[in-house]
């Protein structure tokens, strides 16, 4: 049986954790490397890299962050952020990513994604989402929701649900779907697109944005409520509130089929 | 001395990951997307990502599958990974159909596209690709998977685990005296992938 997934996911900001990862044990506090490391141990089904660097500089670093991160897991990887054209998903995918993420770029121009899978395979390409509600209008009932880019400042006049479903007739391989009105705010995901997206489209689908609780993540993979196929969280890891490991327990003891966690044993013949 | 490993470069997506998961189970890994070279290993590992095509039928067809036909009858240990494995097998039935290596019997089918998340009508539709963790049976460990294809073989007793996903069983992996494949990613699943991988290298089983 297939299980639900949980994803940490770094943001990056010139080669360094954003706001830093606060676990025990951890000497260097924004070194994506061992934060990749710490969650990998805990159990972490996959981890997403996220660049949030605005310098070309600072995209080179990028690139080198996950050559070494790549290099200390032994479970997927996604990364996205700034992916602009076909050679950065050539230059990510060669340094050791399993997935790359486009956003901004595959809304300028849709038949990006269809030209990435066709040269790498579904299975590699996530088209990230980032969404808003708008402001019902008198006389609408069901909320309507737009595509934003450039991390929400910019409107784009799409709608949320026929985006992603074109992203996935175009050959996406999984939508990560990100509320910009929850981003931020640790209220949990925001439940109601994140279903019409997941039970719309026939890809996997991964829920983002609010997780503040075990109970958020639970509710964005609960078949009811958000339905999603994996749930993504940043802060509540980060900042030592849970674990990796707590969280699997909690979505297990609610009857969320996850994958269990399993304690390291010894496996390794180099450090 | 470590085991000597032939990594197989094909074509058919990034090796890194392999390559990395093997040398830190104890292999001494070499790349090689040379056949005279490949058709010389002792223990060779051939992975794929994606589905059958023309750089899949250019493979079967020239020196690289005649390679690896010759280590396999030879009796030197070979896993095919993902796409590797589905290659031991006789025909894919992506369009237009494309022939394997035909080692083993059996066909690579797609998930059909109409499966449901449970009995009740309104149950949601089961995505493809089938990606992400599952268990396999009858050891219940977890493995990544990312693929929309599977094998069907006409041997059950090539099948060492299986693998559920909505209404089909598949291998999860087969076995066939000196020949392994895993349907999975190992490089990608963590512990039990690890320890998939080093029980191959050790012992040329799985």
């Amino acid at each position: 049986m297939l299980k639900r997934r949980v994803i940490p996911c770094l943001d990056i900001k010139n080669g360094r954790v954003v706001k830093g990862v606060h676990f025990a044990n951890l000497r260097d506090t924004g070194d994506p490397v061992e934060a990749a490391r710490a969650y990998d141990t805990q159990g972490a089904d996959e981890l997403c890299l996220l660049d949030i660097t605005a310098t070309t500089e600072g995209r080179d670093t990028f690139v080198d962050v996950v050559r070494r991160v790549a290099g200390q897991i032994f479970t997927p990887l996604t990364v996205g952020g700034g992916v602009r054209r076909e050679a950065d998903v050539r230059r990510l995918l060669g340094a050791g990513a399993d997935k790359v993420a486009v956003n901004s770029a595959a809304v300028a121009n849709p038949l990006l994604i269809r030209q990435l899978a066709d040269r790498y395979g579904s299975q590699c390409i996530v088209v990230a989402v980032d969404v808003r509600q708008l402001k019902p209008l008198p006389g609408e009932t069901d909320p309507l929701y737009e595509v934003v880019i450039h991390g929400g400042t910019r409107s784009t006049g799409l709608d949320a649900l026929s985006w992603c479903e074109q992203a996935a007739a175009l050959g996406a391989g999984e939508i990560l779907l990100t509320s910009m009105d929850k981003d931020g705010t640790r209220d949990g995901y925001d439940l109601a697109i994140t279903r019409e997206v997941s039970r719309r489209v026939p890809i996997p689908v991964i829920a983002s944005g609010g997780v503040g609780s075990l109970e958020h993540l639970r509710q964005g993979l609960d078949p009811k409520e958000g339905a999603a196929d994996a749930a993504l969280a940043a802060s509540i890891f980060h900042f030592g509130l849970y674990t990796i490991a707590q969280a699997k327990h909690y979505l297990a003891d609610h009857g969320i089929p996850v994958r269990p966690h399993e304690a390291p044993r010894g496996v390794l013949i180099t450090g | 001395m470590p085991r000597e490993v032939i990594l197989v470069d094909s074509q058919l997506g990034n090796l890194d990951s392999v390559e990395h998961a093997l040398i830190q189970v104890g292999a001494s890994v070499i790349v090689s997307s040379d056949p005279d070279r490949v058709a010389t290993a002792r223990m060779v590992v051939f992975p794929g990502q994606g589905s059958f095509g023309p750089t899949t039928r250019a493979l079967v067809d020239g020196a690289m599958g005649a390679a690896l036909r010759m280590v396999i009858e030879r009796g030197d240990p070979f896993l095919g990974i993902c796409l590797g494995m589905q290659l031991l097998f006789e025909t894919s039935e992506e369009s237009g159909g494309f022939d394997g290596l035909k080692v083993l019997p059996g066909r690579v089918r797609r998930f059909p596209s109409d499966m449901r998340a449970g009995d009740e009508p309104d149950a949601a539709r089961l995505k493809i690709p089938h990606m992400g963790w599952s268990d396999v049976q009858p050891t219940g460990e977890h493995f990544y998977f990312a693929h929309s294809y599977y094998v069907e073989t006409t041997d059950p007793s090539l099948v060492m685990w299986w693998c559920r996903y909505g209404s089909v069983e598949f291998p999860a992996t087969i076995a066939r005296g000196n020949v392994f494949g895993c349907q999975f990613h190992p490089e990608k699943s963590q512990w039990s992938g690890l320890r998939f991988l080093r029980s191959f290298i050790l012992g040329g089983r799985a």
